[in-house]
């Protein structure tokens, strides 16, 4: 066991430092930083001094070898804009980006565990048509656009709820459903696969035949045993929301990682690009980790490869 | 089962109620403040939080638009681009490398120290000082020593005639307090600043919100509006929202084909002004090509139908320019000016030995930046092509657009726009240059030409010269000038406000009838 779970540490390790090295050379595809950080009307010697300043004259391999020395030092440089440490920027956003993830991941289960056991159970009547449905419209609908139609009809129409912004319960609303909407889509197919697998094994005829009740039947014997490919999911898509609110946090003004490094892609800001693709890689690969681990102990078969 | 479920409840719940932290509690201000009893609140919802809250560091519009609340100039610029004296009384040149400010007597800044000519030293030092890597310092780098002639004197030594020094201290200038930011430290001062300005710092949450409070010491007298907050909205959309809804009162930027909901929206108005913001279509010389030759230079200003961009691609919201200055700089003269007429400019470009229908050009535009400017270049594109030349338009991502046109790698002609700008230096050596590609139009004669001009100390004499290179310029074709952009802004219709040709948001010149 402790072989397995060094070998998948070390794995964190090389998906983190991969993460790093494919976005550091991608964004320099882009060019350098300089001009957008100086007056238009700066002069030519200012803007090669500052480039100077910060080392983008030197040759792209010497300023990898140079960002991984101090990234594994845990320094990722100071922002061009404001200054400060890069990776306490992004830090200080990751509680806001905890929040909207975690709760847009209970609210999925919440709705789509019930809606797929629902859909599995009365297959073929109108409420898997409706489960199905919604599925498909789920995963179908682009977040953009499902965001700004929330805002449109709960902000703009009703005004019952504020359009964006971080801060109270109230403005969590929106962006949660939003960020929800794909996962309960993604939950709900699955758990209604898994359970048809299940509900179709021997031991679920036998026990329907020894006359068990069919809501304990299908909790106790049918979705606890279809839960294990569901954690893999959540765990999986837990990942996915950290990493992949963008959208949801730019139109909903949500304070969070995302809208950080999307604006401060557009900034070129690459301290802090880099400074977040960092966390989210390694909270995407610990997430993971930590899955395995689990899927491991519960399966001993997996171990052994 | 159950079990879990109320676990798993209780977990969302926690999480919840952490989104409360302090800070965030009591987050009832914005349309909530405003609904009951006297309005004394504004929310504006801007596109991006400051870099940073010290002032002179940072040169983009965010910052210094929000900072500029907190601090003050010694200068600004009145509504008709004038210069009006605001924390210096007067000045004066007593050479050509010294000049004198007389301050103004009895301002306080919000932490009680008072203003004098130690603040102005401090931070014109903090500037030139490289350790603090200022974005200012080019700008700057004329002057040689501030001295504190004075409690209420200062004295600008510069190490060249620096005819332009009173435009630097009005655009880029703000005031700070010595003795604060020595104590606290830099790290700290741009956190919580303090400066002489009529709002006071209360709040900053990145990416969130900047909240200040009126400072009744104010030397201007109290604010109307006693509570201010910038409300970072990156996206129109939840901005147009966020207004639509009352979260909101007031924003810039507009999109002209919005202009109508605002305006038959309830309790809201549209205010606009001629910006000092100008968008053109530069034409490339740096490299070989037919842009080289004046007469197809000429071809193109007579080929681009401008009047009808604006009528159907911006709803008539611009103001036509035609020649390298907009009415509103100082020193602006009328110019001749290319009519369009198709014809003629075919008939160029055969002068010229091309032809047109075997002319191909290529046009750079950036996609947002500017109002509508992309489809501004489908529609120059579609025009050309009237008279034959095949135009290929090409979107780039603006820092990559920017990138190209600094690093010289742009095609035939790009899409861009220039300012604020007020002088005629800023306008005219910023883009008519061999150093400055932002037209990317160079000629030695003009080039020299510039370099007297600026260089002249006489005021009247230096409007002239650059009268003479506006005819100059026109004459050249150097550039397709387009309009100065009209901005717009959503304002809620019992807020009393005039939008500034600055693009500035002066929270003190605002009111709630």
């Amino acid at each position: 066991m402790l072989d397995f779970v060094i070998k998948r540490f070390l794995q964190v390790i090389v998906v983190v430092f991969l993460a790093l090295t494919v976005v550091f050379f991608l964004i320099r595809l882009a060019g350098d930083p300089t001009t957008l950080f100086l007056p238009p009307d700066a002069p030519r010697e200012q803007i090669e001094e500052y480039r100077e300043l910060l080392g983008y004259n030197r040759p792209l391999y010497v300023q990898y070898g140079d960002f991984m020395y101090n990234a594994i030092q845990g320094d990722f440089g100071e922002s061009l804009r404001s200054q400060e440490d890069a990776l306490g920027i992004v830090l200080d956003r990751l509680p806001a980006t905890f929040q909207l993830a975690i709760t847009s991941l209970i609210l999925a289960l919440f709705i789509a565990i019930p809606l797929g056991v629902l859909s599995a159970y009365k297959r073929n009547t109108v409420f898997d048509r409706i489960g199905v449905g919604l599925t498909v419209v789920g995963q179908a609908v682009p977040s953009f656009w499902l965001g700004l139609i929330l805002i449109f009809l709960f902000a703009a129409q009703l005004q019952l709820l504020p359009s964006g912004g971080g801060g109270t319960p109230v403005h969590m609303i929106l962006p949660t459903l939003t960020l929800a909407a794909y996962s309960v889509a993604r939950f709900t197919r699955f758990t209604r696969s898994a359970m048809l697998d299940v509900l179709q094994k021997d031991y679920i005829r036998t026990a329907k035949a020894s006359g068990v009740p069919t809501m304990r039947l299908i909790m106790r014997y049918a979705l606890r045993n279809s839960l294990i490919p569901i954690i893999t999911l959540v765990a999986l898509d837990l990942g996915v929301l950290l990493g992949g609110a963008v959208i949801t946090e730019a139109v909903f003004s949500w304070p969070g990682v995302g809208r950080l490094l999307w604006q401060s892609l557009m900034n070129r800001d690459f301290p802090i690009v880099l400074a977040g693709v960092f966390i989210i890689a390694l909270i995407y690969a610990i997430i993971n980790f930590v899955a395995d681990i689990l899927y491991a102990y519960v399966n001993p078969q997996i171990r052994v490869k | 089962m159950r079990k879990y479920v109320v676990i798993l409840m209780a977990i969302g719940l926690l999480i919840v109620m952490s989104a409360c932290t302090e800070g965030t509690a009591g987050d009832d201000n914005g349309s909530a403040g405003n609904n009951g009893g006297e309005k004394d609140s504004l929310v504006i919802g801007f596109e991006a939080d400051a870099a940073t809250l010290i002032a002179n560091s940072d040169v983009n519009y965010t910052t210094d638009t929000q900072i500029r609340n907190i601090y003050d100039p010694l200068i600004e610029r009145g509504p008709d681009g004038g210069l009006v004296p605001v924390l210096a009384e007067d000045w004066e040149n007593i050479d050509e490398y010294t000049w004198r400010l007389t301050l103004k007597e009895g301002v306080e800044f919000h932490n009680g120290a008072e203003f004098n000519a130690e603040s102005v030293k401090f931070s014109i030092d903090y500037i030139l000082d490289e350790a603090n890597n200022s974005a200012y310092r080019s700008r700057w780098v004329n002057v040689e020593k501030v001295t504190a002639v004075s409690d209420y004197e200062v004295e600008i030594k510069t190490s060249e005639p620096f005819p332009s020094l009173l435009d630097r201290i009005t655009e880029d200038l703000l005031i700070m307090e010595p003795g604060y930011v020595q104590d606290v430290g830099l790290d700290q001062a741009a956190k919580e600043p303090v400066g002489t300005g009529p709002y006071k710092f209360v709040e900053w949450s990145r990416d969130n919100y900047l909240k200040l409070e009126a400072f009744d010491d104010h030397w201007r007298g109290e604010p109307s509006i006693k509570n201010v907050e910038f409300r970072y909205m990156p996206e129109f959309s939840s901005r147009m929202a966020a207004f639509l809804s009352g979260e909101i009162d007031l924003f810039k930027n507009v999109p002209v084909d919005s202009v109508e909901e605002i305006e038959n929206t309830e309790n809201a108005k549209i205010e606009q002004v001629d910006s000092s913001r100008i968008n053109y279509l530069a034409l490339n010389t740096f490299h070989d090509g037919p842009l080289q030759d004046v007469k197809v230079r000429q071809a193109i200003n007579y080929a681009v139908n401008v009047d009808e961009l604006l009528k159907t691609i911006l709803n008539g919201y611009g103001t036509k320019m035609t020649g390298p200055l907009a009415e509103i700089n100082s020193g602006y003269v009328e110019t001749d000016e290319y009519e369009y007429d198709p014809e003629k400019a075919v008939e160029l470009i055969e002068e010229a030995g091309y032809d047109p229908e075997s002319m191909n050009l290529s046009l750079d535009t950036p996609n947002g930046r500017y109002p509508m400017d992309s489809y501004v270049a489908q529609g120059i594109a579609a025009q050309l092509s009237e008279i034959g030349i095949e135009v290929d338009v090409q979107v780039n991502e603006w820092g990559n657009h920017l990138d190209r046109i600094q690093n010289r790698e742009m095609g035939d002609m790009f899409i861009l726009g220039w300012g604020p700008a007020f002088t005629p230096q800023s306008t005219i050596e910023n883009l008519f240059t061999e150093v400055a590609p932002y037209s990317s139009f160079y000629d030695p004669e003009i080039e020299q030409k510039i370099m007297e001009t600026n260089a002249i100390f006489n005021e009247e004499e230096r409007l002239q010269g650059y009268a003479e290179l506006q005819h100059e310029l026109v004459e050249q074709a150097a550039w397709v000038p387009l309009w100065q952009q009209a901005d717009l802004y959503a304002v809620r219709g019992d807020l009393n406000f005039t939008p500034r040709v600055d693009e500035k948001f002066q929270v003190y010149e605002m009111s709630w009838e």
